[in-house]
């Protein structure tokens, strides 16, 4: 055959199938849409943050950190800026609080605020919004001050008014709107204000103790290249006395955290999405089986006309590859359409609002993964029509012979293999692949048991009394060869990511929003000075408070562990770290940046006689050891830091060092939310350190913005967090992720409706002649209408009802194993599910059903 | 003029189809009157226009012209959710192929036109009708586990059920072997009697069409000739 006569005959036999091609085109469509959305969305906001890189840090470079910058980096500056022109601004931020002053329309009120001091100019790139237009350094010139709008509306204040931060009075000059580096701000602890650095120094909140930090912004004169970037970079690092508790990023990486977190949603919606083409593949094999089974005559026609097996093969492979390259177009216009969606969608969560861009990749990406997963599924219905007697255009009741259990293994372990190399190519990483191919076989075949069960006895219950309607929609379950079970696991699939989602959801989000746990403290109080306590106290007891708790609290750095310096762990640390990001390695990557935090974060030391009723000593004994002096640790975190009882510790508690040794581990309920702490020193040790207080209070509803209200006037420096406003901050959050999550999801139960209306098709001659049938009967068009409705909704109910006990039970393990958090059955989201699929699933069953439904009686039943 | 109406009257009644940039004329302005109770074998050899002239009296397809008269009134504009009422009142149906629903139990297709009509008690209808034709222990049977005739035999219970006033029959034994059609005959005669329906019969075979009142021959879509005595004169029973 030459390839002319073979598109010949492949377009001669794709006749008369019309509503087919309809189907498979929109199985694939649907994943191939979610497939491409998802890597076209990922792929523009990775090219925006490597494009805007510089915009986004404000400069050519930044260092971040907890300490100030040394002065060995001043030197450096001082020197680079008189022989390159180099330019450099300092940023100091901390959570604290604002309050309208007496005389002001809002006076009493208060409110936490992100502040940002500026020393210099800022920023060096990248727009910064404000109202005046006017740069920002003469606004913060001689006690100005600059704050986002929502601050003026809640302190009711107006521009030309005083604000106190601090104890002290600042002017309001002007509103901001807009910043080039607040990325990722869908969690805010506060409004922004600008203040400058002096002023900042001014009011002694830089205080001991709190907690600041300091950021360094560098320029380097006239766009400079990468390399001249990260040359600089390296002489940054090199003049740092301890560069492991500095943080350097520069534009030429381009954000590398914020891609890397790109990255790691992509990859997990990337797999979500892959889940709706799979569904899709179903579908895809259902229509070729199908079509084939329509076309046995023909494949024995030609058989007996001469053709080859594999001539056959290719006219049949042809047109699925050509059909699937349709379905895959479809699809990738659908999926660029979605893109321009996610920011609507996800807008807040977002770190920059990219620019949607055409991405040849995702594009490309859609198209192959289009076409691999409809040849998977294709390829065994393919390989079995091949088996087709030529002796059928004698006698047409030879079947095929039913494929050999071997034929059936192979077919089925390459199907896997595919999966797995698929879901592997998605997620980047075999493993996965092999997790979600394994995964997911594991899954579909429980729901194809419990779709079986529950067919086999729905189908057996007594039904001669019911309704005519519901009688026919259940003796239609068992239909020879209904592909009920296919349908009903597809759409299963989909009803248990969008349930099982919105059970995890709902049981986090229940958590959080839920009522605290009796006699758990409603708010934290920070920063207060230890002469401060008794006044403080004093208003706590004001506002109505019970249940005080209070206790000190010193801020130390790690210096040494076991004799090792802590600079040279966490470098080691941060090694592994890179290492691990270049191989693509999530777990152990992570696991180096815990350790580097725990190594060079602020530690925040308590000392105790007794502990709090919530921890419970694991190893260990408390303070019975007489010649040392005694720490105990929290025993995860000491997990992260390498600790165990009999560790030696030194701390730098404010330049003086510390010698402990660890003498017991603990396990914290921190769910309680009462405070508690990493460290806890044996009383006596730290008693004449420098420190603050910390404390817990239980106060009646809405006390929290009063207390801090009439704190913000006399104890500037203490900051009110209200649990319940934080936990509420987290819970919007996490609904928006979620709400992402399940509107992917809604792809898989949008390809489990195409495939059941798919199946519905199939069996249109079938259905053709019941229509008649029951027309000659004398049931009008809306009866019929009725039964065919009524058979997809029990399908419908089924996936439904099947999909919601999976994903109950799916997110009932994630809850309680994977989190923690007691699960709760709430009924609400699965009897929606189930309701909604049997509604849609009777709308797709009526929609396939439109052509038998339209025919003419006789015609059906003469060509029977 | 007549008091009572003929159960069934086709006036000029002419059916025509496209076949390619041809038009086929199938049927070809038949007149027919076939009076209440009466037994009428319509023969002819294949595409003579015999099941389409069924169709057409039976409200499943439309003429391209003329007129079905069904108890003196006319169908052929009739809607056609207006015709499913119509059969679902006065008209029952015998197939070559049976035609049950699969995925209904014996006694679930003798069932449908009985619940259809709104007929009282409908069970107890559709479990004597079973007895009647045999089959009285296989109610819960599907149709894949009925033999030919067995299937043929619910197919007949099926259509009497409701008492139709008229039968149509496409050939009811083309399928079957023939002690086993001449067995369908049999129950089918017994079942017309109780009801005292106008019968319909297309059939090639000869000897089925000699049971009947009349016989109409067609060929290429016209009547050829009629045998038998005349249509009945009005009031007059059917003879036996």
């Amino acid at each position: 055959m030459t390839a002319a006569t073979l598109l010949r005959q492949m377009v001669r036999e794709t006749r008369g199938a019309r509503g087919r091609v309809t189907f498979f085109v929109l199985c694939l469509a649907v994943g191939v849409g979610a497939v491409v959305a998802v890597a076209g969305f990922s792929s523009s906001l990775r090219a925006t943050l490597a494009r805007e890189a510089r915009q986004l840090l404000a400069a050519d470079l930044r260092v971040r950190s907890l300490k100030p910058v040394p002065t060995a980096v001043d030197e450096l500056l001082a020197e680079a800026a008189a022989a390159q022109g180099v330019r450099s601004a300092r940023l100091t931020e901390m959570v604290t609080v604002s309050a309208a002053p007496q005389g002001t329309a809002g006076a009493g009120r208060s409110q936490l605020v992100e502040l940002k001091a500026i020393d210099g100019e800022f920023p060096f790139y990248g727009r910064l919004e404000l109202q005046p237009a006017r740069p920002l350094s003469e606004l913060l010139a001689g006690d100005g001050a600059v704050a986002a709008p929502e601050l003026l509306v809640r302190l009711s204040l107006r521009l030309g008014d005083p604000i106190a931060i601090g104890g002290k009075l600042f002017t309001l000059r002007g509103t901001v709107l807009a910043e080039p580096d607040r990325l990722g701000n869908a969690f805010s602890l506060g409004p922004r204000l600008f203040l400058s650095g002096e002023s900042l120094r001014s009011t002694g909140l830089v205080a001991l103790g709190s907690r600041v930090t300091h950021r360094l912004l560098v320029k380097l004169p006239d766009e400079a290249a990468p390399a001249a970037v990260e040359a600089f970079a390296g002489r940054l690092r090199s003049a740092l006395p301890d560069p492991a508790f500095y943080r350097i990023e520069t534009s030429a990486e381009g954000q590398p955290e914020l891609r890397r977190g790109v990255d790691r949603t992509e990859r997990f919606l990337g797999l979500v999405a892959l889940l709706s083409l799979v569904v899709g593949g179903v579908g895809v094999a259902q229509t070729v089986r199908a079509w084939l089974a329509s076309r046995l005559d023909s494949i024995a026609v030609f058989k007996a006309l001469g053709a080859r097996p594999r001539e056959i093969l290719a006219i049949y492979l042809g047109q699925t590859v050509l059909l699937a390259a349709l379905g895959s177009l479809v699809g990738v216009a659908l999926g660029m359409a979605l893109e321009r969606l996610v920011p609507r969608l996800a807008g807040a969560l977002l770190p920059v609002l990219p620019q949607i861009e055409f991405q040849p990749l995702a594009v490309l990406r859609g198209l192959g993964l289009g076409i691999g997963v409809a040849l998977l599924f294709a390829l065994p219905p393919l390989l079995a029509a091949l088996a087709v007697p030529a002796a059928r255009v004698l006698r047409r009741e030879i079947e095929p012979l039913p494929p050999s259990r071997l034929a059936l293994f192979v077919t089925t372990l390459a199907l896997l293999a595919g999966l797995t190399a698929i879901a592997g190519l998605q997620a980047r990483s075999l493993a996965w692949g092999a997790a979600f191919a394994g995964g997911l076989a594991a899954t579909a075949a429980v729901l194809a048991l419990g779709a079986r069960g529950l067919i086999f006895g729905v189908h057996r219950l007594p039904r001669l009394r019911l309704p005519l309607p519901l009688r026919y929609g259940l003796a239609a379950l068992g239909r020879p060869g209904a592909p009920t079970v296919a349908s009903v696991v597809a759409l299963g699939l989909g009803a248990m990511v969008v349930v099982g989602m919105r059970t995890v959801e709902h049981g986090l989000t229940s958590r959080l929003r839920g009522d605290l746990p009796t006699n758990a403290p409603t708010a934290f109080l920070i920063d207060i000075q230890p002469d401060q306590w008794a006044a403080v106290r004093a208003e706590i007891d004001r506002a109505g408070a019970t249940g005080v708790d209070s206790v000190p609290v010193v801020m130390a750095r790690l210096a040494e562990l076991d004799g090792k310096p802590v600079a040279a762990l966490a470098a080691a640390r941060e090694q592994e770290r890179t290492a691990a990001a270049r191989d693509d390695d999530d777990s152990d990557e992570e696991r180096g940046q815990r350790g580097r935090w725990a190594l060079t974060r602020e530690q925040r030391l308590t000392f105790l006689e007794r502990l709090p009723a919530d921890n419970t000593l694991t190893a260990g004994r408390l303070w019975e050891a007489p010649d040392v002096d005694e720490v105990s640790v929290e025993e995860e975190y000491a997990r992260d830091l390498g600790l165990t009882v009999g560790s030696k510790i030194v701390f730098d508690v404010q330049g003086v060092p510390v010698a402990l040794t660890v003498t017991s581990l603990r396990k914290v309920r921190w769910e309680s939310f009462a405070i508690n702490f990493f460290w806890v020193v044996e009383p006596g040790v730290l008693d004449r350190a420098p420190q603050m207080r910390i404390a817990s209070v239980r106060l009646p509803a809405g006390g929290e913005q009063r207390l801090q209200d009439a704190l913000a006037a006399t104890f500037p420096n203490v900051t009110v967090f209200a649990i319940r406003e934080v936990l509420e901050k987290v819970s919007v959050v996490l609904e928006r992720i979620a709400l992402g999550v399940r509107f992917l999801g809604g792809f898989t139960v949008l390809a489990g409706l195409a495939i059941l209306a798919g199946a519905v098709a199939a069996g249109a001659a079938q259905r053709g002649r019941e229509a008649a049938l029951g027309k000659a009967l004398g049931m009008t068009r809306l009866q019929v209408a009725a039964l065919f409705a009524t058979e997809s909704a029990i399908v419908g109910l089924l996936a439904g009802a099947i999909g919601s006990i999976a994903g109950t039970i799916l997110a009932a393990v994630v809850l309680e194993k994977g989190m923690e958090i007691p699960f709760q059955l709430e009924l609400a989201p699965p009897l929606v599910a189930i309701v909604l699929a049997a509604i849609f699933a009777a709308a797709a069953g009526l929609a396939a059903s439109a052509r038998p439904l339209q025919q003419r009686p006789l015609e059906a039943l003469r060509a029977s | 003029m007549n008091p009572i109406p003929p159960a069934i009257e086709l006036r000029q009644l002419t059916k025509r189809l496209p076949s390619g940039d041809r038009i086929l004329t199938i049927l070809d302005a038949v007149d027919l009157t076939i009076a209440a109770g009466e037994f009428v074998a319509v023969l002819g050899p294949s595409g003579s226009g015999k099941s389409t002239l069924l169709g057409l009296a039976a409200g499943l397809d439309r003429p391209t012209s003329g007129e079905v008269l069904i108890d003196g009134a006319p169908i052929q504009n009739l809607s056609e959710d207006a015709l499913a009422l119509l059969r679902r009142r006065k008209i029952g149906f015998v197939f070559q192929s049976f035609q049950l629903l699969g995925n209904m139990t014996a006694l679930e297709n003798v069932l449908l036109p009985l619940e259809l009509g709104g007929h009282e008690r409908p069970l107890e209808r559709a479990r004597q009708l079973l007895l009647r034709v045999g089959l009285g222990e296989r109610g819960h049977h599907y149709p894949a586990q009925l033999s030919g005739g067995e299937q043929q035999r619910v197919a007949l219970a099926r259509a009497f059920a409701p008492r139709p006033e008229i039968l149509f029959a496409d050939e009811p034994t083309g399928n079957l072997d023939g002690a086993t059609g001449a067995r369908i005959l049999d129950v089918l005669d017994e079942l017309r009697a109780d009801v005292a329906a106008t019968l319909v019969l297309v059939t090639h075979d000869p000897s089925i069409a000699e049971r009947a009142d009349r016989r109409i021959y067609l060929r290429d879509g016209r009547v050829e000739r009629v045998e038998g005595r005349p249509s009945l004169a009005p009031g007059e029973s059917p003879a036996r």
